[in-house]
């Protein structure tokens, strides 16, 4: 093989948004570069300026119909925060459980539909067939716990939310509605269901993980920081401190969300409609970080919940702290979603749920204020800058995909030079490249809401010619 | 049947809630309706030919327009799944300013040869291509695509919504008077009487009916994300009129007072855009 060449693979399948991965190879087919393109953009940052306080929340949930209810959360705790709300301990719990069904939600989707393929299938295997649908063809029981674990979460967003996608009854100053003890009831009872449907499929991710694993552990492992929420040390979604840890496992800083901006910095590169985000103060690329699965699993001591817990500590002993290597993330979700199950029913059984003092009245003021959650993906979060008419002066988004921007792009990089030898980029290869890149559940409509996001894998040689496409 | 979805500029909610659909959506997937291709679940790289193509978003780059040309040559039948595919949905917020202008400012340094230009606006899809049935909704409820889906997999044309959201939203309506017009966080709602009625600026009453009226119901203004109903649609110009005199025979409010809110309102936007959509057979195809 002679001359550089460049693969890419377009669009990038199996992640939610479009996306683009160019991989350049040098003369002798090894690989010297990679990206991970976003090639939309929408401009919510712009067309929102001047837009009422009030119309806010639900406008930024159409940032990303996957995730929909963290923006929510976001958006109403930064009002909340520039209008000093306090809102009550019912309608605290009722968003920390709609918050759970968001992560149910959308990790049965990234695990059933969108991860398990490659595990469940060998990596040579005709990639038509490397899907969702053939495994419910051919296991039709496996597809119905995957929609019986995701509905879960979309009936918790109904019950409560109101809409399955977008819910409306989260408003500044807590929830619309109440809920009812017999809607309390009927999600109980389905969340003992929900829970044993999400302890199989983690033990069925952990023993298709480890024959994967030996194939995985140096790919994308490149060391960087990690940041979650976390109540008291313990793994959290809805409130509390934002806990950063580095490289070594040493925390690097703890701090409260609203002051998040003043420890988290944005940054632009030309090839790309996604910024980077990245630690203030630190030099690139000492100030890279990671957010999402792994990152809660190394930033938390503990769980909350028994068998949460079981895993996490397994998790730790297995993979040390902190555990690095991108595949990890499948791990950690799992880990996440018998959290969220066993986190929604200890929630639903409490009978003070049902109260009706979900809303205080707010009193709108002019200001700047935080709101950060842990989304799926990630910490989220939504800064505004309101006027005294109560209209919308700036905003500021820091979004789990842009933080993990760098380290998704410098470890696509490095699993393309695991699996990439001398020009040899048979499918089975490259697919190992994308699986790099689903591990981190990459959001592409999130990361780009301001410009319109793409994701596609090319590989090019080092005159820059095309090599290959995966498109 | 072999089907593909595809996604354009959007949230992706809409396929979202198509898979929200539990049950029903396994009998879908057991029926004759196989997914060959879907960048979101499936690994195949280039479009191929299929029986029915399943389009959420609008168009708002280059890419999304050659992507919708290229789909829709390749299909014989199409859905429009969602508003930003119907209609331009909230993205097109961004028609109302210049958000072209703002964002080749901000990304000036981007390099044109890796990433798509943009439109000058969002555009509907049926800007470009013929639809054959526009299914509505931000997103639409997970049983309404299902029940779409399974008449065009059993060739049946799929059952129509031609009323307004007030058909399905149980509260009552009262003609009121109010001395001005109320943000839905400035005060509780009575969850009996209509929201127009107690001064909420709520769209049920020009907007398509389909959904269920979930969001009136939870005492949430409804925000026309079906758009407008058969009866408005061909009425365009005289849409907005109607609402306004709407809201001011509920509430007691003098239309002009009544129409300074409205423009306060992007979101009044979402049953106002329809562009091209009456023209040819349009209305017959609305879901």
């Amino acid at each position: 093989m002679s001359g550089k060449k460049e693969i890419t693979i377009s669009p990038a399948t199996r992640i939610e948004g479009h996306g683009k991965v160019t991989i350049i190879l040098d003369e002798q087919g090894n690989v010297s570069n990679a990206y991970f393109y976003a090639t939309e953009i929408r401009g919510f940052d712009y067309f929102l300026l001047g837009m009422e306080a009030e119309r806010l929340p639900f406008i930024v949930s159409r940032i990303c119909g996957v995730c929909s209810t963290a923006h929510i959360m976001a958006s109403v705790k930064a009002i909340e925060s520039i209008f000093e709300t306090e809102i009550t301990e019912t309608a605290r719990k009722l968003r920390e459980l709609l918050l759970m069904g968001q992560i149910i939600n959308n990790h049965s989707l990234v695990f059933f539909f969108l991860t398990l393929p490659d595990f469940w299938f060998s990596q040579e295997e005709d990639p038509n067939r490397r899907n969702v649908f053939q495994i419910m063809r051919e296991k039709p029981d496996v597809g119905k716990k995957a929609i019986t674990l995701r509905s879960f979460g979309a009936q918790i967003a109904d019950v409560i939310g109101k809409r399955e996608v977008h819910i409306v009854s989260v408003i500044p100053g807590g929830l619309i509605n109440p809920l009812r003890d017999r809607e309390r009831q009927e999600l109980l009872q389905k969340a003992e269901e929900a829970g044993t449907i999400a302890k199989e499929a983690l033990d069925l991710g952990k023993e298709l993980f480890d024959k994967n694993w030996e194939d995985f552990r140096k790919a994308g492992d490149y060391r960087t920081n990690y940041m979650a929420l976390t109540k008291g040390e313990a793994l959290e979604f809805y409130d509390g401190t934002i806990s950063v840890l580095d490289a070594e496992g040493k925390p690097l800083s703890r701090f409260e969300a609203k002051d998040f901006m003043e420890h988290v910095e944005e940054r632009k590169l030309e090839w790309t409609y996604a910024k980077f985000a990245s630690l203030a103060g630190l030099k690139w690329p000492e100030g890279i970080v990671q957010v999402g699965p792994t990152a809660r699993m190394n930033v938390s001591a503990k769980a909350p919940t028994n068998q949460a817990e079981q895993e996490l500590k397994e998790f730790k002993k297995r993979f040390g702290n902190p555990a690095h290597a991108t595949l990890l993330f499948d791990y950690a979700r799992m880990i996440d979603l018998l959290y969220a199950c066993e986190r929604a029913k200890e929630l639903l059984t409490d009978e003070n749920l049902t109260r009706t003092d979900t809303r205080v009245k707010v009193k709108p003021k002019a200001g700047r204020g935080v709101g950060v959650v842990e989304a799926p993906r990630g910490t989220l979060a939504h800064e505004y800058e309101l006027t005294r008419a109560g209209h919308l002066k700036s905003m500021k988004l820091i979004i789990p995909t842009q933080v993990n921007n760098a380290a998704i792009n410098l470890n696509v990089k490095d699993a393309a030079m695991e699996f990439i030898h001398r020009g040899d980029i048979r499918p089975g290869l490259l697919n190992r490249v994308e699986m790099v890149i689903r591990a981190y559940d990459p959001c592409i409509k999130c990361a780009t809401r301001q410009a319109n996001a793409a994701i596609a894998i090319e590989i090019r040689n080092s005159q820059g010619e095309l090599l290959r496409t995966l498109g | 049947m072999k089907v593909s979805i595809i996604s354009l500029t959007c949230c992706a909610g809409c396929v979202s809630s198509f898979l929200n659909a539990g049950e029903a959506l396994l009998d879908v997937l057991s029926e004759e309706f196989e997914v060959v291709y879907s960048p979101t679940f499936v690994d195949l790289k280039e479009i191929p030919q299929v029986d029915l193509a399943i389009v959420e978003g609008g168009v708002r780059t280059e890419t999304d327009e050659k992507l919708i040309r290229e789909v829709r040559a390749k299909s014989r039948t199409l859905v429009a799944l969602g508003i930003c595919a119907t209609h331009g949905g909230v993205t097109s917020l961004g028609n109302l300013t210049s958000v072209k202008k703002l964002l080749e400012k901000e990304y000036s340094l981007l390099d044109s040869s890796t990433l798509p230009e943009l439109t000058d606006l969002m555009y509907p899809i049926c800007n470009f291509v013929d639809v054959d049935y526009y299914v509505p909704g931000c997103p639409p409820m997970p049983l309404l695509i299902i029940h779409t889906l399974k008449s065009i997999i059993n060739a049946r044309p799929p059952q129509r919504h031609t009323s307004v959201v007030c058909i399905e939203c149980k509260r009552k309506i009262v003609p009121k008077k109010l001395d001005r017009l109320y943000g839905i966080y400035e005060k509780e709602s009575d969850p009996e009487l209509c929201l127009v009625s107690q001064g909420f600026v709520c769209l049920g009453s020009v907007t398509r009916d389909g959904c269920g009226a979930p969001c009136p119901r939870a005492g949430f203004t409804c925000f026309g994300c079906r758009g407008p109903a058969d009866s408005l649609l061909y009425r365009e110009r005289d849409l907005y009129s109607f609402l306004v005199k709407i809201i001011s025979a509920r509430t007691g409010i003098q239309e002009d007072t009544v129409k300074e809110e409205l423009h306060r309102n992007p979101f009044v936007f979402h049953t106002f855009v329809f562009s091209k959509f009456e023209r040819s057979k349009a209305r017959e195809r609305v879901i």
